[in-house]
């Protein structure tokens, strides 16, 4: 552009010079200098036209430009708000992951008549589990949690000690060892009270409450809850739920428990119902906690209670026709203070017509209690686990604890004299080791006791590992 | 050999290529026709009525009359009575351990074999029961768990524990265990005429229009029979069920006791170690295998049997399996040695191991000729 402003200006001056020497000449040459004027007039005319067409060209240039520039700065504006979207949502979303995988060492009886155990070793990669979340708006979110257990899906060989000759039976784990351990959404409101929906965990049992390898001491999770309860217990249905200044509470309609799959050695927590497709609901079930203090977080003292029928929702209807009503109250206590842990929890249910519900599964074509049909109509189990961090004297993340573990599902029996070979007790020592805070290594030994004087004491070992984390 | 199967292919691909010109192609190769034709109805229908439910019908009446001898016992100071207790225990044995054989069906949708033989016996909860329990009726004894019911339990109670020997004295024999053996022997008629009934008038105790099941196995193939789509389903179940004992005394019931070596011997495994009747079972379990392969009850008159089936096929194996069968009955009943050396003493002696040896192995050769020449029979069958 300068250039060419340059070469109009160069031309101009040396028409202007032509012109002096033209006047300078003679007059007659007026014609023909008008002439060259007018022409030289012309010219100027013309370039200065041009001059006025480049200014103008100049203009819209500069408008253009402004025009796309406008036009990018939008669009980095939209690139800008998209990226703070997805920084928003990604922020809603939530991952969570934890596992644990054991060695664990016991002595086994052949037989009901063998009285001199044999040492066997066994690993076990326990569980994966991964939780997804989302929180739709400030009210609404939801989670899911899937469980993979023993290290996948698939078919599974079993033996049992207590069949005629110790026998193999190979058992599809229908259900899954891959397992949904929760689907549920949540509304809430407000921090006093909040609704979930769908498939949820019952507040009954402290495992459902501190599952995570780095909330409970020992290496597998507590037996005695395992020998009575589901132990992380999920149903179908609905709660309510909330906190009022320390208090938390849970009330919740799930679907029952199906009696056809209690069996003599766990009480109710085999009639889960996660063989089939789909769960029977013709039996619901209240559960409802109240605790004071958290804890997930700390101290915490609280109580739960569970009841329902569990007759209506076994497949074959006609093989009983009375209830099977089932009650359950759990006390439970935490005091995690300085190094200090103290957790503790008590069970206790009854269930009714436990005589009639043994016979019906005793006699169910293809149901195969075998040799477990027996209910208990009382049950029963506790645990109290005791820790102390020595990292407050120590430079070592150490905490060293000492557990018992008490369950009795046969407590007691509707007609008869309740064997005591159900009655179990594990009293151990051990230690967790936290590498790093997300990591947990531990170790424990100590000896099982069974009720009957016959059996003698046998000691187990164990050594486990876990992690858990949260993105 | 390979050099010879490479002349074969040679052979070969030279003749068809000659063949090709011509436009022949009958070439197909020549399959051995093993096929065998067997009217098999008379024979399921014999095997049904005679074998399986007149076994049935005998443990129901076997049964009721265990339950009489034990109600003998009640007051009684005789060791007369005793003894006929134990007699009828032994009786009802028989028919039970024969019809291992054929075990499928009722005893086996119904779950009465836990209820009826479990073993080990749970002598530790027994005694809990005798010590404390108020009184025994067999509705309350049917709710207890299988390994204080059944054979076995009233075996300990009428026998003792076995270890020196298989007598009891009548005065040993205390008020607790009068009352629960009653129970027990109640709860055991109740669960063979059970069976008995479920092969006779209903194989579905919650449906009275359900057929006998002794109907659905004479009549496979019906559309009312949802167990039995053909014959050859029935001879298959009739094979396997005794494959499936062979196995079990075999490798279960003998060798699981016997360990592999003196050491490793395990008396609490022995099946009726308390009235030392487990070489007797053990020639029972085979005795109904040889049952269902005749077709009748030894010394009883010749009826149709899978013996005749496997005849169809291949008469010299009919007759080879048959003496299989009589041979290893026979060397289980040798274990006892010429001193009537019982079973859970036998694995604990030398002599005794090598004829429990010898008897394991004439088992093992059996069941090996029956699933790997008999079962296979069952392709190569005409049905129609």
């Amino acid at each position: 552009m300068n250039s060419k402003i340059s070469l109009l200006a160069m031309t101009l001056a040396s028409v202007m010079g032509l012109g002096v020497v033209a006047n300078a000449n003679a007059a007659n040459e007026t014609d023909a200098l008008a002439k060259a004027i007018a022409k030289q007039e012309a010219e100027i005319a013309a370039l200065k036209q041009q001059l006025n067409l480049l200014t103008e060209q100049q203009k819209s240039q500069s408008a253009q430009q402004q025009v796309e520039r406008d036009a990018l700065m939008s669009k980095v504006e939209t690139v800008a708000s998209e990226v703070s979207t997805a920084q928003d949502r990604y922020s809603r979303f939530s991952f969570k992951s934890y596992g644990t995988s054991n060695y664990t060492s016991d002595e086994y009886f052949d037989n009901v008549q063998d009285t001199s155990p044999e040492r066997r070793n066994r690993f076990d990669l326990e569980r994966i589990v991964t939780e997804f979340g989302y929180q739709f708006t400030d009210e609404w979110s939801m989670e899911v949690e899937i469980e993979y257990e023993h290290g996948g899906t698939g078919t599974s060989l079993e033996y049992d000690g207590f069949d005629e000759f110790g026998e193999f039976e190979s058992e599809v784990e229908a259900g899954g060892e891959v397992i949904v351990e929760k689907a549920e959404i949540r509304y809430r409101p407000s921090k006093e009270f909040g609704v979930k929906f769908g498939n949820i965990h019952l507040p009954i049992g402290l495992t459902s409450t501190l599952h995570k390898p780095n909330q409970y001491l020992t290496v597998l999770r507590h037996k005695s809850e395992a020998a009575m309860l589901p132990a992380v217990w999920n149903e179908n249905g609905i709660g309510v739920y909330g906190e009022i200044s320390d208090f938390h509470y849970q009330a919740q309609v799930v679907s029952g428990l199906n009696s056809e799959y209690f069996r003599t050695y766990d009480w109710a927590a085999s009639g889960h119902q996660k063989r089939f497709e789909h769960v029977n609901g013709d039996d619901l079930a209240f559960a409802g906690r109240l605790d004071y203090g958290n804890f997930k977080t700390g101290s915490a003292v609280g109580v739960a209670y569970y009841y329902g029928n569990t007759s209506g929702n076994r497949h074959k209807s006609n093989k009983l026709d009375v209830d099977g009503a089932m009650s359950i109250v759990s006390v439970a206590g935490a005091f995690v203070e300085g190094p200090w842990i103290l957790r503790g929890q008590y069970l206790y249910g009854t269930l009714e017509n436990t005589d009639a519900i043994t016979q019906a599964n005793k006699t169910t074509p293809g149901l195969r209690p075998g040799n477990f049909a027996q209910l208990g109509s009382e049950s029963q189990s506790f645990f109290v686990e005791a820790g102390v961090k020595l990292d407050s004297w120590i430079n070592i993340p150490i905490t060293a604890f000492a557990n018992i573990d008490y369950s009795n599902p046969l407590m007691a029996v509707e007609t008869g004299a309740a064997t005591k070979r159900f009655e179990n007790t594990w009293s151990s020592v051990g230690i967790n080791y936290f590498p790093i805070p997300e990591i947990v290594i531990k170790a424990e030994g100590g000896i099982h006791q069974v009720a009957v004087a016959s059996i003698p004491d046998t000691n187990f070992f164990a050594l486990g590992v876990g992690y858990q984390f949260s993105l | 050999m390979k050099f010879k199967y490479s002349a074969i292919t040679f052979s070969l691909i030279m003749g068809l290529s000659a063949c090709g010109g011509s436009g022949s192609d009958d070439t197909a190769p020549i399959v051995p026709d093993d096929s065998f034709s067997f009217v098999a109805t008379e024979m399921i229908t014999n095997l049904t009525n005679e074998v399986i439910v007149d076994g049935y019908a005998d443990l129901a009446s076997k049964g009721e009359a265990l339950f009489n001898a034990t109600q003998s016992l009640i007051n009684s100071t005789s060791q007369a009575d005793l003894i006929a207790a134990q007699a009828a225990w032994k009786a009802a044995r028989q028919p039970w351990e024969q019809g291992e054989s054929h075990i499928f069906g009722p005893v086996d949708s119904l779950s009465i074999d836990p209820h009826l033989d479990s073993w080990p016996l749970n002598t530790t909860d027994l005694q809990t029961q005798l010590n404390s329990a108020v009184g025994f009726d067999a509705e309350t004894i049917k709710g207890w768990n299988d390994d204080v019911q059944g054979f076995h339990t009233m075996e300990y109670l009428l026998f003792g524990d076995g270890v020196n020997d298989n007598t009891k004295n009548i005065a040993e024999l205390t008020t607790r265990e009068r009352e629960y053996l009653v129970a027990l022997a109640e709860v055991f008629r109740d669960y063979t005429k059970q069976l008995d009934d479920a092969w006779q008038v209903s194989h579905n105790p919650q449906d009275t229009n359900a057929l006998p099941y002794a109907e659905l196995l004479k009549q496979p193939g019906t559309s009312t029979n949802t167990i039995y789509s053909s014959q050859l389903a029935v001879v298959e179940e009739l094979i396997n069920g005794m494959i499936g004992i062979v196995d079990e005394v075999g490798n279960g019931k003998i060798a699981d006791p016997f360990g592999d070596s003196i050491t490793t011997a395990d008396t609490s495994k022995v099946e009726s170690q308390y009235s030392w009747n487990s070489l007797t079972d053990f020639s029972n379990n085979i005795i109904g295998v040889r049952n269902v392969y005749r077709g009748e009850y030894t010394g009883s008159a010749d009826k149709q049997g899978l013996i005749d089936f496997v005849a169809a096929a291949d008469t010299v194996l009919a007759t080879r399996i048959g003496s299989e069968i009589d041979d290893a009955i026979l060397k289980i009943q040798a274990i006892k040695g010429s001193n009537d050396m019982p079973f859970r003493q036998a694995i604990l002696d030398v002599e005794g191991r090598k004829r429990v040896q010898v008897a394991v192995d004439a088992l093992s050769k059996l069941q090996a000729s029956l699933e790997s020449d008999m079962l296979p029979l069952l392709s190569d069958w005409k049905t129609s």
